[in-house]
């Protein structure tokens, strides 16, 4: 007890004597967590909604024109046989040209001396999903374009391909930027920390000459290393749930924003983030002391 | 000095250090056998020095600037290590002691050092009660044992005063205060009335004295003959690094 009061009237001693270099660091930690979890943060609802798309999607095969009636149902049956297929549906000229009338809306009229017999017939597949994964959609895709009686596969490809590109991207740059700020953190902790240790130089000399243990220099410096990690971490991350909420409450309403269904970071996540941050700073402040614990 | 009686001097860091005091002879807490200390690249600070201090002894160190005083209590309190030789303190040798075990003998080492190494920034109460934060002990015993050091060596009025502030002699005293705060079993002093009166000189050696009969042993660094001439401690001088017994 008496070691856990003396190490806190230390460390608030040392906090005291260089709070200038204190406030610095932590305004490193702050940001640092904030610049990787706010790239976290797009990269998390990034995959959130790719995970939604993909469960809207779905690929639709037009048949060849010159298919009979028997061969269509067939076919049908012979995608339904597939064990990754979730759902077939089989799809008409006449209700095609029915959901197209639909989508268009308004400008219905464009389709009015037209008949259904320029849409061909066509199957929409919802793939299970264990293969709602670009790589094996496209696998998939490819293997129905060969099948006999196919004319042409369409699911958005293109689409889907720069939104994968752009969360691997994303991906890329939350794991760069999550390492350089590591370092970083690491580097700023354990020099801030090394700098006050080296303007208290004389009297932890004078405190080993006491006889003071290794527990009782390490233990404020490891405190102050906690606290920087954690306070900074802790900042950060209510600044970046304040910057959150600002941008959803700013950009309600039919904006891009809105087609992505914006979620703050689980508390699972948070919880992570803080730590490693509590424990980097620790490391740091492990690695600044280990010269002064020589004399 | 009512409050010190359960805190008598002993060497208890290590179970292997248990005091002899019992005994009928008084147990040895210092020990150097052929003790040489060789500065690089050749400078002979010590040459085979040997010589025991017990508990309650007093030893004075005598001789010439540059004799080797001062490397003798360093070697002591680990500051220096020897060349060649032994040095045990309180049964242990000092060679095979490992980082945490220096730092424990060091508690049990009070050292007024020559050149003070205070904090002259921090006030002179902090200065002193740092030796006994170390050993974690209670504020109101450090309050207690400040207070009454302070009041022995005339230096109440500069309680808050920083380190840096005060005279040589004051601050002397400060740093012989911080080596007594513990009431150790081993206590160095280099040159310690070196920049003080008759009186405070006085006021030292009186301080001295009362923790030699409480049992710590004293090994004094000193030119003023006054406070060693015609007392029956044990003096030795350092000549070149040589030491030689004055008297038995």
């Amino acid at each position: 007890m008496r070691l856990l009061t003396f190490i806190f009237t230390q460390t608030g001693r040392n906090v005291l004597q260089s709070w200038g270099l204190q406030l610095m660091t932590l305004l490193t930690v702050t940001l640092s967590v904030l610049i990787f979890s706010f790239f976290y943060l797009i990269y998390v609802n990034m995959v959130q909604t790719g995970v939604r798309l993909g469960e809207e999607l779905r690929l639709i095969v037009y048949l060849d024109s010159g298919l009979t009636a028997d061969e269509q149902i067939l076919f049908t049956k012979k995608v339904e046989s597939f064990s990754k297929v979730d759902k077939v549906v089989f799809i008409t000229p006449d209700e095609a040209f029915a959901q197209l009338r639909d989508q268009l809306g308004n400008d219905r009229d464009v389709l009015e001396d037209l008949d259904s017999s320029f849409l061909p017939y066509s199957v929409e597949i919802y793939p299970h999903k264990d293969l709602k994964n670009l790589s094996r959609i496209k696998d998939f895709s490819d293997y129905l374009e060969n099948l006999p009686g196919t004319a042409k596969v369409q699911y958005g490809h293109g689409w889907v391909e720069r939104f994968e590109y752009f969360t691997k991207l994303l991906r890329f740059i939350v794991i760069i930027s999550g390492s350089l700020l590591i370092l970083t953190t690491m580097f700023m902790v354990s020099n801030t920390l090394r700098l006050s240790l080296y303007a208290r130089q004389k009297e932890l000399k004078v405190l080993r000459y006491l006889g003071a243990t290794n527990s009782y220099i390490k233990g404020p410096v490891l405190i102050e290393g906690f606290l920087l990690g954690f306070v900074g971490a802790g900042i950060g991350l209510l600044s970046l749930f304040s910057l959150f909420q600002w941008i959803k409450s700013h950009f309600a309403g039919p904006s891009l924003v809105n087609l992505f269904k914006l979620n703050f970071l689980p508390w699972s996540h948070c919880t992570a983030i803080l730590l490693c941050s509590v424990l980097l700073c620790v490391l740091g402040s492990l690695l600044s002391i280990r010269k002064f614990l020589k004399i | 000095m009512q409050e010190h009686t359960e805190d008598r001097p002993t060497f208890t860091f290590q179970p292997s250090m248990e005091d002899h005091s019992e005994g009928d002879e008084k147990s040895i807490i210092v020990e150097l056998v052929k003790v040489t200390k060789i500065y690089p690249p050749d400078v002979v600070a010590l040459r085979n020095v040997s010589f025991t201090a017990r508990k309650g002894e007093i030893v004075f160190l005598t001789g010439a600037s540059g004799a080797g005083k001062t490397t003798l209590l360093k070697l002591l309190c680990r500051l220096e290590r020897p060349t060649k030789g032994l040095i045990e303190i309180g049964g242990n040798d000092l060679n095979k002691l490992n980082s945490n075990a220096t730092q424990k003998l060091r508690q049990r080492i009070g050292v007024a050092y020559q050149d003070f190494r205070l904090l002259p920034r921090q006030s002179v109460y902090q200065n002193i009660a740092m030796a006994m934060e170390v050993q974690f002990k209670n504020k109101k015993e450090i309050k207690q044992r400040v207070l009454e050091l302070l009041e022995k060596l005339s230096l109440s009025e500069k309680i808050h005063k920083p380190a840096g502030k005060l005279s040589r002699g004051e601050q002397q005293r400060v740093a012989i205060a911080r080596a007594a705060a513990n009431v150790p079993p081993l206590i160095l002093a280099d040159e310690p009335t070196g920049n003080l009166d008759p009186q405070t000189t006085s006021q030292v050696m009186d301080l001295f004295h009362e923790l030699n009969e409480s049992g710590s042993a004293i090994i004094i660094a000193t030119h003023d003959k006054s406070i060693y001439q015609g007392t029956h401690h044990q003096q030795f001088e350092l000549q070149q690094g040589e030491l030689q017994r004055v008297n038995s």
